[in-house]
């Protein structure tokens, strides 16, 4: 039934298809992709990472971080809410009709209705858009990850599992170099029951000098140095500290649209 | 081929030449295979109890976990089941043609090659230079050599099978000759763009390193596994492989639509790669079912009772390819997936792939072929009934309850109203009877290397005793027996 | 060596595997064939078509385009963009080129790329009569006052577009301003010639 012949062309036509349409599809739609800009805004997104960081994605590769943590964040959907910006000349038709509409959690048709109704009555609305799905409500993202925001990663190293939480925005999250350098030195200090092991060797416990070196760690209650040391980073902790405050992946985008917070009408 | 019944046995096949020309080549495959297997299985461990233990040995930087668990996994899949695996393939190549190995030398200098290839990766790996790719995190110099070693064995045993343009193949023989062609596409591609000099823009690289590990842990595995499975299974049960019609569509199927498969549901590429994959993982399950259809007719006629043996390896691989194959496929249905991402559903699922089906055919095949080759027999046969349910309840025991915990992990996750350390505290209840499992594999893992060097030892003592008499004889036309 | 064989030198059927000839059955070529058309549905409904900017969980690149957050300028630009394609696009152009002999070019012309919009809104209010000079060219087709059916709205949008389009950088119009401006105009004011339009402020 089969020649070696048959077999040879059988896998050149079935690897060739695949390794087109997974690897080469891929690099000709996204291998040439550039900076884009934020959404409703002239700033570019991604920004490239300032030296320390970029040291700092090669300590997280050195050190296999993504063997634990995740660095995408998932969506699983979309919802609208209609927000009235002005009442217009009829405030009490319009009044009566926003205690009677559902406003929030709509689908983009219900969304259009209710603020076509609200714009008939004279009043003014916006809508705005929301991503929803467990990591966006856990604050780990306000919306999915896409490729743009992994643009000048080498290695991108997106996680396989999630042995503790995802990483996406930890900058956004916690903003706090002393926290990030803190949690590393002692994880269980800053995070109850942590599973997450101690990255001491990224640390260095010296005798404090003249005065306390600005770079040593504020430990808390029960972790502190002994009397007389001090607790400071050494190259590697800094770098990787620094990586971990670099991380935001929140920029509205086009593929990944949502209403910040604080826009204005 | 052999369609007659009547026709003398294989053992025509087993004369002198061929098994000599197997030998070194085969220990030199083999025994570098126990070495990291054993080597691997116990870093395994390691990492398995330091998520009970965080900082178990965690003053050492070399030891941090993401290295460990990174050079188990490379060690369990590079050092042992592929080395391993193209022993076996040759070996099946050379009773199939009934030939010796053609160019013996080569595979020898491929074997260390290669093994010289997985000491660069690993040692690369505890020092800090990891790739970061999962399943390719072997540096560029480690890369280099897999894939020179690669190649030489291909091409020996591509030569060996011989251009049959007459004859049709048996189809364990397709499934074989597929996997050569397919590892070296696949493993040179991934990395000439991923561990090569300009890697591409962003997610691309994920991209890449996707269709790699699904091409190596779910195809090739599945090609070469079969390949080496249903070449035993008739042959150890004594009835021939059903249906080659059913074997054909699912050969079929597991190369045309399994390759396809990889890309997860949600990952941040744009909406038509994971539905390319959603798809193609549907239209595979049709071939895994047949392919278990196949394994299963040929299996239930088998007139001889497996005793813990080779046989029994084959069926239970078998029986384990179908199940992880399906499960794996499972990953992505748009219902499940989103479940079971990033919880140890998948780590659990590729070390069933690996140990459970992989290395169960594997260790069959070498139990069949090694006493065969050497001429000898095992220096300790009763342990490979103990090797065959250590490995079984092992197996079991660690990737049963990782399945379990992880989809528990996963419903964890996707409730936002849970805080995030309830997911990893359900895991942990599951990660320790994993570790228990962990260990019955290694040591089943020890006995096998065990047999192996023995048997290593025993022939080269016997080897080097000929030898000398040889140098002793008088007369010229004295007969070695080896 | 296997426990079955207690002779290694020749047991009986131990001889090289073999497969029985048969082809497969057409129940899995029919499953496999329905899962082939499902799957093509599915890839449909949810794939983007290939389109590398529709990221899931968005379905396709028309309910990614209309689920776009819009903020007050792009807003203004989107519906400017429909009233012109509308009322002025057929003698202007969609392009804003003009057409030769029926409308002259918007695109970085001098009338458009103003400080101020005074001047530029009274040609869609009022219409345009005689002669009038655009990018050293003479026009003499009469424009009609378009403008004067739209609302406030539609009005100060489309000129918002046409003063940040192809390259125009003039500033938004407010339908505020329009208004003012209509009120000062009354109701059926005279098109206006060049040379009178010119002696507007800007």
């Amino acid at each position: 039934m089969k020649t070696s012949y048959g077999v040879f062309f059988a896998v050149l036509a079935a690897l060739g298809a695949s390794w087109a349409g997974f690897v080469l599809g891929p690099l000709i739609q996204l291998g040439a992709a550039q900076q884009t800009t934020v959404l409703n805004s002239t700033d570019v997104y991604p920004i490239q990472r300032p030296g320390l960081a970029a040291m700092g994605a090669q300590v997280y590769r050195s050190y296999g971080c993504a063997a634990c943590h995740t660095r995408q964040v998932q969506q699983t959907g979309i919802s609208f809410e209609v927000v009235l910006t002005s009442p217009g000349k009829d405030p009490v038709t319009v009044s009566n009709l926003l205690s009677t509409l559902k406003l929030t959690a709509l689908t983009k048709e219900a969304a259009d209705t209710a603020a076509k109704t609200l714009t008939d009555a004279g009043g003014k609305t916006e809508t705005h858009l929301s991503a929803t799905g467990a990591d966006i409500s856990r604050g780990w993202g306000s919306r999915h990850s896409v490729a743009a925001d992994y643009l000048y990663d080498v290695p991108v190293e997106l996680g396989t599992l999630r042995a503790g939480p995802d990483l996406a925005n930890i900058g956004q999250r916690n903003p706090d170099a002393n926290w990030q350098l803190v949690h590393l030195y002692a994880p269980k200090a800053v995070v109850k029951d942590s599973a997450m092991p101690s990255f001491k060797f990224l640390f260095q416990v010296r005798p404090v000098g003249a005065a306390p070196s600005p770079d040593a760690l504020k430990l808390p209650a029960g972790f502190e140095a002994p009397a007389g040391m001090e607790v400071v980073p050494t190259a590697e902790g800094a770098e990787l500290a620094a990586y971990l405050l670099s991380l935001h992946a929140d920029a509205p985008l086009y593929e990944a649209p949502y209403t910040p917070a604080t826009a204005k009408p | 081929m052999n369609p007659n019944a009547t026709q003398p046995c294989g053992c025509s096949a087993r004369d002198g030449k061929a098994d000599a020309s197997l030998q070194v080549p085969l220990l030199a495959l083999f025994g570098g295979a126990a070495l990291w297997l054993v080597a691997g299985l116990a870093l395994g461990l390691i990492a398995g109890i330091k998520f009970h233990a965080p900082d178990f040995l965690g003053a050492c930087p070399l030891l941090t976990y993401g290295r460990v668990v990174a050079a188990a996994n490379n060690l369990v899949l590079y050092g042992f089941a592929i080395p391993a695996a193209l022993g076996v393939m040759l070996w099946v190549l050379t009773r199939s043609s009934r030939m010796p190995l053609v160019l013996p030398l080569v595979p020898v200098a491929a074997a260390n090659i290669w093994h010289l290839g997985v000491l660069v990766g690993v040692a690369g790996i505890f020092l800090g230079g990891s790739t970061g790719y999962p399943w390719l995190e072997f540096s560029r110099a480690a890369a280099v050599l897999q894939f020179t070693a690669f190649l030489l064995i291909a091409v020996s045993a591509a030569a060996t099978l011989g251009w049959r343009r007459e004859q049709e193949l048996f189809p364990a023989h397709w499934f074989i000759y597929a996997a050569l062609v397919w590892f070296a596409w696949t493993y040179s591609s991934a990395n000439l763009f991923l561990n090569g000099v300009f890697p591409p823009r962003g997610v691309v690289q994920n991209i890449i390193d996707w269709w790699f590990t699904n091409n190596l842990l779910f195809v090739w595995l599945g090609l070469a596994g079969l390949g080496i499975g249903f070449y035993l299974l008739p042959r150890l049960g004594g009835r021939p492989l059903t249906c080659s019609g059913l074997t054909l569509f699912g050969f079929l199927g597991l190369i045309f639509f399994g390759t396809w498969c990889g890309i997860p549901i949600g990952a941040p590429v744009p909406a038509w790669l994971p539905v390319v994959s959603i798809v193609a993982a549907l239209l595979t399950v049709p071939a895994i079912i047949a392919l278990g259809l196949v394994s299963l007719r040929t299996a239930l006629g088998a007139q001889a009772k497996c005793l813990g043996g080779p046989l029994c390896f084959t069926r239970f691989g078998l029986l384990m390819f179908f199940v992880s194959s399906l499960l794996y496929l499972l990953n992505f249905c748009p219902k499940v997936g989103p479940i079971v991402q990033f919880t140890w559903f998948g780590f659990g699922l590729t070390q069933l792939q690996l140990l459970g089906f992989f290395a169960m055919i594997v260790f069959g095949g070498i139990y069949e072929a090694l006493p065969e080759v050497m001429g000898r027999p095992l220096p300790f046969a009763g342990l490979v009934r103990v090797h065959f349910f250590a490995n079984m309840i092992g197996v079991l025991l660690f990737t049963v309850p990782l399945l379990i915990g992880g989809v528990a992990q996963g419903l964890k996750l996707l409730d936002a109203t849970a805080p995030f350390a309830d997911s990893t505290q359900t895991a942990l209840k599951f990660l320790r009877i994993s570790s228990l499992g962990q260990l019955f594999i290694l040591v089943g893992a020890g006995l096998f290397a065990l047999n192996l060097f023995v048997m290593t030892l025993q022939w080269k003592l016997a080897l080097v005793k000929s030898l000398i008499a040889a140098a002793k004889a008088p007369l010229p036309d004295a007969e070695v027996k080896a | 060596m296997s426990e079955e064989k207690q002779n290694p030198s020749c047991p009986a059927g131990a001889g090289e595997p073999t497969a029985v000839r048969s082809s497969a059955p057409i129940w899995i070529i029919v499953v496999t064939l329905t899962l082939l058309f499902l799957g093509g549905i599915y890839f449909d409904h949810h794939s983007g078509w290939l389109n590398p900017r529709v990221y899931a969980p968005y379905d396709t690149a028309d309910q990614l385009e209309a689920s776009q957050p819009k903020s007050g300028a792009a807003a203004a630009m989107a519906h400017g963009k429909g009233v012109y394609e509308t009322v002025c696009g057929i003698c202007h152009g969609a392009d804003g080129m003009g057409k030769p002999g029926v409308a002259p070019p918007l695109a970085g012309s001098d009338w458009v790329n103003t400080k101020g919009f005074y001047r530029l809104a009274h040609i869609p209010l009022c219409g345009v009569n005689g002669t009038i000079m655009v990018e050293g060219k003479q026009w003499s087709s009469a424009m009609a006052a378009m403008g004067a059916a739209l609302s406030d709205d539609d009005l100060a949008s489309v000129l918002t577009y046409i003063r940040g389009s192809w390259g125009n950088k003039g500033t938004a119009v407010g339908a505020e301003d329009i208004a003012k401006i209509r009120a000062a105009v009354g109701k059926a004011p005279a098109p206006n010639t060049g040379d009178q339009l010119m002696a507007m402020p800007e």
